[in-house]
């Protein structure tokens, strides 16, 4: 008789709601770079200054309809609507990904990869990382019909001379909400204290990228901060890579995790900047299973196996 | 990382200890081995021995008649043959002796003999070098020995300096709870007459009560090693009374709480009682789908039947319904690792039927902190119950 009687606070929606409250000031941000700059600049009209929150609305939006749709309509569960909505991580992958999507990416190609990827997900038992895999199709059916770039419509009628401050307070071309990296910090250290975050995946992960790419960047005298902050790289370490569902939990599994997505990502840098961190994410989480079994085992760590 | 998580309990308490000294029966485990002392029909004396077993002397906990025996009883949820006492409500007491005035003054082997004769199983390891006193309820529901170290805590006391002085231990710590405001002012007033009793406070936080980790936060690893005695507040209470006044326990505190109760409250009650008997006569039920747990509502276990036996090792009883939040598909968030006390990884053992599990205390804080809502527990008592 193993009756459960109390239960803790922490939940799904609990850990999803406190990661978007995180995610709220890099949220903010874009839209206002994205959105209320451009307009108040007159480069964009007052439609346009909305889309960046469209497309995140949509995003939460598609998430949570993806999770009705299974819990009522396929699993036909009887459970309250927020509990439905919050019944898997899928709101929180709709608005990450509009977060690291490019302003200019087409709503209706955003709308319809999000929604078919998320769903089929839902039947796949969380074995890759969907953000990741929904990125990679967004990109490849944008590309199709035009080069996919992260630059806005005012970012692409200047000529940028980047320094290091412009880079930490977001003015570098990234996804909507992606570029901030004092707020993406703030974020981080966030989600490190209130336990909804693998944060040692996040700094492998930064450590392993971060090592080749300024040796590299040194060698062929390349702008190191390029390297290192364009494309989102920090955002989709923090964010991206450290989903839960897809990612090791153990202690050693998680910095192997961490290592391999940072190394993979450097790696795949010179086949496709864009894509490196999402390839490599994809691939790494494939194998999140085998790493936390096979690594805690070799290396005899006590929070494996407790011998 | 924090091992230990707070758990805010919302159960308020009685501040007084109530008591259901007057079962009509009292019943009395018995295996094949035993030698009944007393014939059936015979009157008992309250504190009389009735069973003789290879390493204890049980002791009748009410007066009365010897009725027979019944096989409808159960103890910690196995069907078990007991012995039945009716009681004359009159509470006779057998061979009444009086108090001797310095606990201190016996030497070791008296110490040993009477804790032999009189607490028959609680073995004392008079070679330890340190002594630990847990007076840490094990569970956030529990209050049974914030209560005791409240209504007897001088009595704590001088059985801690009692045991202290008799084996020479260079170190006694008392732990009790940073929270348990009371106890902490009471204890403060109290030790400076006992110089050699250090108090401890370990944080409110759950599972910090579990004998594991008090003896984690309160000894080095070479007092650890040089030996050392490990006792609650309840064991100091019984072999007080024991050294004192040489009084077999018969009677004991334990928490009686839960959603399904109106008042929540502390219980004197005798050892035998039927646990049926305390809730008929001792709960306002407010809900009738309850499942009764004893020993704590996180790590506790259900009961198969209400006619069970309230033994010494029972500390609370909780009528409480059951958590129906749906438990869904592991999201691999690696908190059941993270926070396990004793480091395991409950999801591997979960997922692999051979992984090693002899270390885990049972503390079910996995269960209780999982966001999926997984039951670990089935997995962490080594599959018996899958």
């Amino acid at each position: 008789m193993n009756n459960v009687y109390v239960r803790g606070n922490t939940s799904i929606k609990s850990i999803s709601l406190t990661r978007l409250f995180l995610l709220l000031p890099l949220i903010i941000y874009g839209c206002y770079k994205n959105g209320v700059y451009l307009y108040t600049s007159n480069y964009i009209n007052l439609f346009d200054m909305f889309r960046p929150i469209i497309l995140i609305l949509t995003g939460a939006l598609i998430g949570a309809s993806v999770n009705l749709i299974y819990e009522y309509i396929i699993r036909r569960r009887k459970e309250s609507l927020i509990s439905a909505i919050f019944s898997s991580f899928h709101v929180e992958y709709g608005i990450i990904l509009a977060c690291i999507s490019s302003i200019n990416t087409n709503l209706f190609i955003f709308v319809i990869c999000t929604f078919f990827i998320f769903l089929i997900s839902k039947f796949l038992n969380n074995r890759i990382n969907i953000i990741a895999i929904t990125f990679i199709a967004i990109y490849l059916i944008s590309t199709l019909k035009e080069e996919y770039i992260f630059a806005n419509i005012y970012e692409l009628s200047k000529t940028f001379s980047l320094n290091f401050l412009d880079y930490l307070t977001g003015r570098a071309p990234g996804g909507i909400a992606g570029t901030h990296i004092i707020l993406l910090f703030v974020a981080l250290t966030g989600l490190h204290i209130s336990n909804t975050n693998k944060s040692e995946i996040t700094m492998y992960t930064c450590i392993s990228y971060a090592i080749p790419a300024i040796i590299y960047g040194i060698i062929r005298n390349i702008n190191v901060l390029d390297l290192l902050f364009l494309n989102n790289y920090m955002f989709i370490f923090t964010f991206v890579a450290t989903d839960s569902v897809t990612s090791c939990y153990s202690n050693n599994g998680k910095k192997l995790f961490g290592i391999l997505i940072g190394v993979l990502t450097f790696g795949f840098y010179f086949l496709n900047p864009i894509l490196a961190p999402f390839i490599s994410i994809s691939v790494i989480s494939l194998l999140n299973n085998l790493i936390d079994r096979k690594v805690g085992m070799f290396l005899k760590n006590n929070s494996i196996n407790g011998e | 990382m924090n091992k230990t998580i707070s758990i805010k309990n919302q159960v308020e308490l009685s501040d007084i200890v109530e008591n259901y000294l007057n079962p009509e029966y009292i019943y009395i485990p018995i295996s094949t081995k035993d030698e009944i002392l007393v014939k059936v029909g015979a009157k008992v004396l309250k504190e009389e021995p009735i069973i003789k077993r290879a390493r204890e002397i049980v002791y009748s906990s009410i007066s009365g008649t010897l009725i027979g025996t019944t096989e409808s009883m159960y103890k910690n949820n196995i069907l078990t043959t007991c012995l039945v006492i009716e009681n004359d409500f009159k509470e006779k007491v057998y061979n009444k002796k009086g108090a001797v005035k310095y606990i201190s003054e016996y030497n070791e082997k008296e110490v040993l003999s009477l804790i032999k004769k009189y607490l028959g199983d609680k073995s004392i390891n008079l070679s330890a070098k340190s002594i630990v006193i847990n007076g840490i309820d094990q569970d956030p529901y529990e209050r049974t020995y914030s209560f005791l170290i409240n209504n007897y805590c001088t009595k704590i006391l001088e059985g801690i300096d009692a045991i202290s002085n008799i084996i020479n231990a260079t170190s006694t710590i008392f732990a009790i709870n940073n929270h348990d405001n009371t106890n902490v002012i009471n204890l403060t007033n109290h030790i400076g007459t006992y110089p050699n009793i250090k108090l401890k406070l370990l944080s409110d936080a759950y599972p910090s009560g579990f004998q594991e980790l008090v003896i984690k936060n309160t000894l080095t690893k070479k007092q650890i090693n040089e030996g050392f005695l490990y006792l609650t507040v309840e064991d100091i209470y019984n072999i007080y009374n024991v050294l004192k006044r040489r009084k077999p326990i018969t009677e004991k505190l334990l928490t009686l709480s839960g959603n399904s109760i109106e008042t929540s409250k502390v219980l004197n009650v005798k050892i035998g009682t039927n646990m049926s008997d305390i809730i008929d006569n001792c709960c306002d039920i407010i809900n009738d789908k309850y499942f009764v747990v004893t020993n704590g509502l996180i790590a506790g276990h259900t009961l198969s039947s209400l006619n069970q036996i309230v033994t010494s090792d029972v500390r609370s009883i909780f009528l409480n319904t059951k958590n129906k939040e749906l438990e869904k598909k592991c999201i691999n968030c690696g908190l059941c690792n993270i926070k396990c006390p004793v480091g395991l990884n409950p999801k591997f053992i979960k997922d692999h039927k051979k992984a090693d599990r002899s270390k885990c205390i049972k503390c079910g804080l996995c269960t209780y902190i999982c966001p999926s809502k997984i039951n670990f527990k089935p997995y962490l008592n080594g599959g018996q119950d899958e």
